[in-house]
């Protein structure tokens, strides 16, 4: 292990997995927020004729201009979306699907014509659908680090206003913000995210790592500060893992294991998560349930207290069978002796166990039905 | 007329011939309406009659076809930080990751500026308006943690803080439990007494009496404006709302 | 004769693309009316993990039972999308976009593991090999068959037999759900019938155009189809013709130019969409901008009319009446006033009486109708 990450060569995939991974978090962070995460799938799927816009251009394989054809045909699908959704009317899950599923299609039919024509450098195209980071170079992380650099003070400068913004474009347009702009600013910034990713994840699979960080990250905070950093470390996290499985098995496209990480991530955090976690959820839905049957309880026994007159009414299983209309989980009785409201006597000449409260629970269940009572009182 | 000359400096909102259309349905004809400084108005009527239609056109954020808006005599562009907005509480997400503080603090950004960060002095800020409606002890919670009524005020207070002499609201009791009623009507009732402008589209008739002086009572067009005692009658609603009245209201009441 | 037909590969080649077409855009229709069609997307992906497993289990490809077998993944994903999203922890879109691309994912890499054995290759789960698909054929009533082509004209046949038996139902769920589940028609069992349909017929079409190529033939016809007609029967044949024509051109463009067959045809679906777009009878962009400047002036002369109307008879009436009240409070441009107003002249919607614009009985009836029209949804209440 320690000799795959001396090499140089590894070295550099790593980090441009890291930056890429970082960059499509921290902006897929706000495409979550803005429920756009489809958008993501277009766009993608669109920068691929782009991609072999770029390399017929440039006559190869070079980043520069296969990232600028690949914002290109991005800005178009983006543009041609707005067209569709608002001079037709059809919807914009139908706009997405038509920009993203032609635009690919022209993709795969530029990709034929120049792998038609021939040369070494064309295959190396086919890596652009589902990724290879063996094949970032060092001198492309260079324009990733600057690009990741202007998307992260384009971030820090304009904080306020795509919070508010994402959070709320109708109230930012009556404050007179130029919202038109700032939404604008935030699609290019999407698209910007998608381009760069796309060495490392390619076009079809790119849409997950601008959502699963953000949708992992949303679960463990509830401030858009932290999500959004935590976004990119997850993003960038899953980048450098999957880079770095990719690299060191042969064949394996590096797409698809960056995605399998970044979901695991997803799935871990909405079990785990404190608060949100499905895990969290359950057992505080337990614990609810268990504190309202094991109220009941101490009502009924209550109940028939009061119907005796004794304070020390001890009511054997049976009774209490009757009373809640259904046999008490023994794990409730236990719970209830345990936190010390009933307890456990004999009734001689009866050898069966009885229950009584004790005197903190006929405070508990004073205070539970006084609820109740309260309650009953309110809705009428 | 110029735009930046004053006209109708008189009424803290006039509205004259606006026709809104969506696509080939109109949506607000010939809309004529006057609202003078410092009094409560209720805006009333059918659903679809474009009364919210006419609050966004106001704000400038649906285009008119014709006709223009004044607020205190001057085009909405030059009212941007003098005009209070609580739009609809389900405009927005309210799982979004942020505090109620931080809401509350979105009605400042303007004030902040480009490329500034929230101090302390608007901090405080925030939290007094939440405490304006009893919400300072909320400040810190998630907003998804928040009941509708408390979201509701969440969202008054943020039009509050920015301590416009005009707040515009859409809807601002729908939906809210009796306690925020009370708390938001109270709390608006003190600002129109500070000699503020307080414009509400309301649903339910039967509180206009006593919440409102002012009413405008629209179905696409505008069908009476006025004091509420003059405004609110039969024939007043009939025309507004057609055979639909008799299941919103008693005429009763009315009478 | 016969023998001949199936025998020429451009025949067969077609045939697939035209039946690929045919059964997307038959569902499609449903799909995109809906609001459903990022499903599709969904779907698509996912089947590659569902095609994988069965074979991991099966060993084969190709059959009714892996067929099946394979669709589940797509329901899985629609049904785990569905789940996510009522769970609170994320919303429908982002649900959608982390369910399918896992499955693709794990799909994608089985198959990379499994590459010596299994005969897909990676590239090709996205684009299919629509070319390639005479190769494998079977018997079937003494005719040498391509596999594709039988398994494409079974399933055509069962989607083609799905909607004209439940055409009304499919109608009035696609339309009104509500009152679908009211009237006892289950939309809810109907919608998954739809998806059920749409994960086979992206199984059976795998082969021979992808994953991502099938969205084309599912979404576009149908879209385009959209854009021409708002009757639903000759929106589904329209679909269905423009599957057919894009398949067709899309092949002769391909051979001419040596490229990908089936990334033609999807392409071509999206060339009928532009077009439709651009020149669509009454909804396309062209006549949208043709119509803008006439009906702004239509549009003109009915606020002319209704502004006269509210103001009659009122004490403002000799102010607001006027010629310069367009300019003044309408704001609108000498121009635009003079336009308007000559117009509606012209209509003999208005005439000049006492210095005063005044409308004539025509442009009160005009008025009349305008404001007419708000009241009737009223009226239907009771």
């Amino acid at each position: 292990m320690s000799a795959l990450l001396a090499s140089s060569i590894v070295q550099t995939v790593l980090v441009g997995a890291a930056l890429l991974g970082a960059i499509s978090g921290m902006l897929g962070a706000f495409a979550v927020l803005r429920q756009q995460s489809l958008l993501g799938d277009a766009l993608s799927h669109a920068a691929l004729p782009g991609v072999c816009l770029g390399f017929l251009v440039a006559g190869g394989r070079d980043l520069g201009s296969i990232l600028a054809g690949a914002f290109f045909t991005g800005a178009l699908a983006a543009l041609v979306m707005q067209v569709i959704v608002r001079r037709t009317t059809l919807k914009t899950d139908a706009a997405l699907g038509i920009v993203l599923s032609v635009f690919f299609a022209v993709g795969v039919v530029a990709l034929t014509h120049i792998q038609g024509q021939g040369g070494a450098a064309s295959a190396g195209l086919m890596t652009f659908l589902f990724g290879q980071a063996a094949a970032i170079l060092r001198s492309d992380l260079w324009i990733m680090g600057a690009g990741g650099l202007a998307a992260l003070a384009l971030v820090l400068a304009f904080w306020k206003e795509f919070k508010l913004v994402s959070f709320d474009a109708n109230f930012a347009r009556a404050q007179g913000l130029p919202v038109a702009w700032i939404e604008g600013a935030l699609t290019v910034m999407v698209a910007f995210a998608i381009v760069i990713g796309l060495q490392l994840v390619g076009v079809v699979l790119m849409v997950a790592l601008l959502i699963a960080p953000a949708a992992a990250a949303r679960q463990w905070t509830n401030a858009l500060g932290p999500m959004v950093v935590l976004s990119a470390a997850l993003g960038a996290v899953s980048g450098a893992l999957g880079a770095l499985i990719s690299a060191s098995a042969r064949g394996l496209a590096t797409g698809p294991v960056v995605v399998l990480i970044a979901t695991a991530f997803v799935l871990i955090s909405m079990l785990a998560a404190p608060r949100r976690g499905l895990v969290w959820q359950g057992l505080a839905a337990r614990a609810m349930r268990a504190r309202i049957s094991e109220g009941r309880v101490l009502t009924a026994l209550q109940g028939l207290a009061q119907a005796h007159g004794d304070t020390a009414y001890k009511a054997e299983r049976g009774m209490l069978n009757t009373a809640l209309g259904a046999a008490p989980h023994a794990m409730r009785i236990d719970a209830l002796e345990r936190r010390g409201l009933i307890q456990q006597v004999t009734h001689p000449p009866e050898t069966t166990p009885h229950w009584e409260l004790t005197q903190a629970g006929h405070e508990e269940a004073r205070a539970l039905s006084g609820n109740a009572a309260d309650k009953d009182r309110n809705l009428s | 007329m110029r735009d930046d000359s004053l006209h109708e400096p008189q009424f803290a909102l006039h509205v004259e011939d606006l026709t809104v259309s969506y696509g080939a349905d109109p949506a607000l004809w010939d809309i004529d309406l006057d609202i003078p400084p410092g009094v409560m108005a209720a805006i009333v009527g059918p659903n679809g009659s474009g009364k919210s239609t006419l609050l966004k056109t106001a704000l400038g954020l649906v285009r008119p076809v014709a006709g223009h808006v004044r607020f205190l005599g001057r085009p909405v562009e030059q009212m941007r930080g003098k005009i209070g907005y609580v739009p609809q509480r389900h405009s927005v997400d309210w799982d979004f990751p942020t505090t109620a503080r931080d809401v509350v603090e979105m009605g400042l950004y303007r004030k902040i500026g480009w490329f500034r960060r929230p101090g302390a002095a608007d901090l405080a800020r925030a939290i007094d308006a939440l405490r304006e409606l009893g919400m300072q002890d909320y400040a810190d919670r998630q907003i998804s943690q928040l009941s509708g009524g408390q979201q509701q005020r969440v969202f008054i207070a943020r039009a509050l803080v920015q301590d416009a002499p005009i707040l515009i609201l859409d809807e601002p009791m729908a939906g809210v439990d009796a306690a925020t009623e009370a708390v938001i009507i109270d709390l608006l009732h003190r600002l129109r007494a500070q000699g503020r402008t307080i414009i509400v589209v309301h649903h339910d008739l039967t509180t206009v009496q006593s919440y409102f002086d002012w009413l405008v009572m629209m179905n696409v067009r505008i069908i009476a404006q006025g004091p509420v005692a003059q405004t609110y009658t039969p024939d007043n609603l009939r025309a507004t709302y057609g055979r639909q009245l008799a299941m919103i209201a008693q005429p009763g009441a009315v009478e | 004769m016969i023998d001949a037909y199936f025998a020429s590969i451009p025949a067969m080649i077609l045939t697939t693309g035209i039946l690929v077409g045919a059964s997307g855009a038959l569902l499609g229709s449903f799909l995109v009316l809906r609001g459903n069609s990022m499903l599709t997307d969904a779907i698509s992906h996912s089947i590659v993990l569902g095609i994988i497993l069965v074979w991991l289990l099966t060993g084969h490809l190709t059959g009714p039972f892996q067929i099946l077998g394979a669709a589940v993944t797509g329901l899985v994903t629609v049904a785990l999308s569905e789940a996510l999203a009522r769970s609170g922890l994320v919303k429908m879109d982002a649900a959608i976009g982390l369910i399918f691309p896992a499955l693709f994912a794990t799909g994608v890499i089985l198959i990379s593991l499994n590459a010596r054995n299994v005969h897909i290759d990676v590239d090709t789960v996205l684009l299919g090999e629509i070319g390639f698909v005479w190769l494998h054929t079977l018997t079937l009533g003494g005719l040498r068959v391509p596999v594709a082509v039988a398994t494409l004209g079974a399933v055509f046949a069962v989607n083609l037999a799905f909607v004209l038996a439940f055409w009304k139902e499919l109608k009035l769920t696609t339309f009104d759900a509500g009152l679908a589940a009211a009237l006892g028609l289950f939309p809810g069992v109907l919608h998954y019938a739809v998806l059920t349909l749409t994960s086979v017929t992206a199984v059976a079409a795998f082969d021979a155009v992808g994953a991502v190529l099938f969205i084309a033939f599912v979404i576009v016809p149908p879209a385009t189809a959209y854009l021409l007609t708002r009757r639903l029967w000759l929106m589904v044949v329209m679909a269905v013709a423009f599957s057919v024509l894009s398949c067709v051109t899309g092949y002769i463009l391909a051979v001419q130019w040596n490229v990908s067959i089936g990334g033609m045809m999807a392409a071509m679906t999206g060339l009928w969409f532009a077009l439709a777009l651009l020149l669509a009878p009454g909804r396309g962009l062209m006549s949208q901008a043709l119509r803008r400047s006439s009906e702004r002036l239509d549009h003109d002369c009915r606020t002319l009319v209704a502004h006269l109307y509210t103001h009659q008879n009122s004490p403002d009436m000799p102010e607001e009446n006027t010629r310069r009240a367009l300019t003044d409070h309408l704001r609108w441009p000498e121009s635009r006033a003079r336009a308007a107003i000559l117009r509606a002249l012209d209509r003999d919607l208005i005439e000049r009486r006492d210095g005063l614009l005044a409308l004539r009985p025509k442009g009160q009836a005009v008025a009349e109708g305008i404001f007419a029209r708000h009241d009737r949804p009223l009226m239907g209440l009771d």
